[in-house]
């Protein structure tokens, strides 16, 4: 449940860029995180809804964009996704595999309200 | 008016800049740290009990628990610096809980820094605790098939410990599957057996540790 702890996270540095900027109020909050980070969108969302209750937050929308994982070898230059789950080239068998996607966990953009709109 | 700013940054933001003011710490002091993560029996605290025994660089140990202070209790009975966090109910810890009692510490008087995480396989390896390296514990009771169910621990991990090995004749657990999947996650990554309670096998993590702060130290 580390979802509630992410949340948190984010409300804290949307509320502060709030205050930098002068938005008079977030409409929407887009993420993207990738498959590798084990989170629950669901969870996430109902734990933004939860959190943000009463706060300048509330009502603001919270999108998860999923980023499935992708695998590139460095030897073949060759790619592949989840369906082989490894950090072994299924072409030419090399372990030199990066993570191209997955990581990704990161607040992406925001629809804001401008107060002299 | 409505408008769509991008932003594009790290959720984590503000813990990672505390986990990196911890990481800046131990560089400067040659402390190395690190962070064990496994699940809640798997023998973490026997691991640092052992490596007392064993060692000879110096360590201190930062506890992470939902609650009780028994695992402290365990390590500073032997004379170990011992510092126990309580999460109240939080699955794991995060950099900003650590940063106070890390800089309490006699870093000027120590080689290694072990911070024992919260029993859990999932949220622990999220979060980025200024470690060197993250160290995944695994006990043979808890079967074979953990690492590609919780893909991100083993795929971060600097070393695997399977633990309990003497209970292997007794439970079904598939070595070769375990093996193949951690190479699979982690092609690099050492894997060392041990059981910590007898001490058996304690010596190559012993050696891996006193590797890793020489190469801290370089």
């Amino acid at each position: 449940m580390h979802e509630m702890s992410l949340v948190e996270s984010i409300m804290e540095s949307i509320l502060e860029m709030k205050e930098e900027n002068n938005w008079d109020k977030i409409r929407k909050i887009v993420l993207r995180i990738g498959d590798m980070r084990q989170v629950i969108p669901e969870i996430m969302v109902f734990a933004f809804n939860t959190a943000s209750k009463s706060t300048p937050l509330e009502g603001a929308e919270l999108v998860i964009e999923n980023v499935k994982l992708r695998f590139r070898c460095r030897s073949c230059r060759k790619e592949w996704g989840e369906e082989n789950m490894a950090f072994l080239c299924p072409f030419c068998g090399s372990m030199d595999v990066e993570l191209l996607h997955g990581m990704e966990l990161e607040i992406e953009s925001l629809e804001v309200e401008t107060k002299n709109g | 008016m409505a408008e769509e700013v991008e932003i594009k940054q790290s959720v984590m933001a503000a813990d990672e800049k505390i986990a990196e003011r911890i990481r800046n710490k131990g560089k400067e002091k040659g402390v190395l740290i690190l962070n064990l993560i496994g699940s809640p029996g798997s023998g973490k605290t026997s691991i640092l009990e052992a490596t007392f025994k064993a060692a000879d660089f110096k360590f201190a140990v930062i506890e992470g628990d939902l609650a009780t202070t028994r695992d402290a209790e365990r390590i500073a009975v032997l004379g170990v610096p011992a510092f126990q966090i309580n999460t109240h109910g939080g699955c794991h810890l995060e950099a900003n809980l650590i940063e106070g009692p890390f800089n309490e510490l006699d870093l000027d008087n120590l080689d290694v820094v072990f911070i024992e995480n919260v029993g859990n396989l999932v949220c622990p390896a999220e979060f980025d605790l200024g470690e060197d390296y993250k160290v995944a514990v695994n006990s043979i009771p808890e079967g074979s098939d953990k690492p590609l169910k919780y893909p991100y621990l083993f795929y971060e991990a600097g070393a695997v410990l399977l633990t309990k090995m003497d209970l292997l004749p007794y439970i079904n657990f598939d070595m070769e599957l375990f093996r193949k999947d951690v190479i699979k996650l982690n092609p690099k990554v050492p894997v060392i057996e041990m059981e910590p309670v007898n001490g058996k096998g304690i010596g190559e993590w012993v050696k891996l540790v006193d590797r890793w702060i020489k190469e801290k130290r370089n």
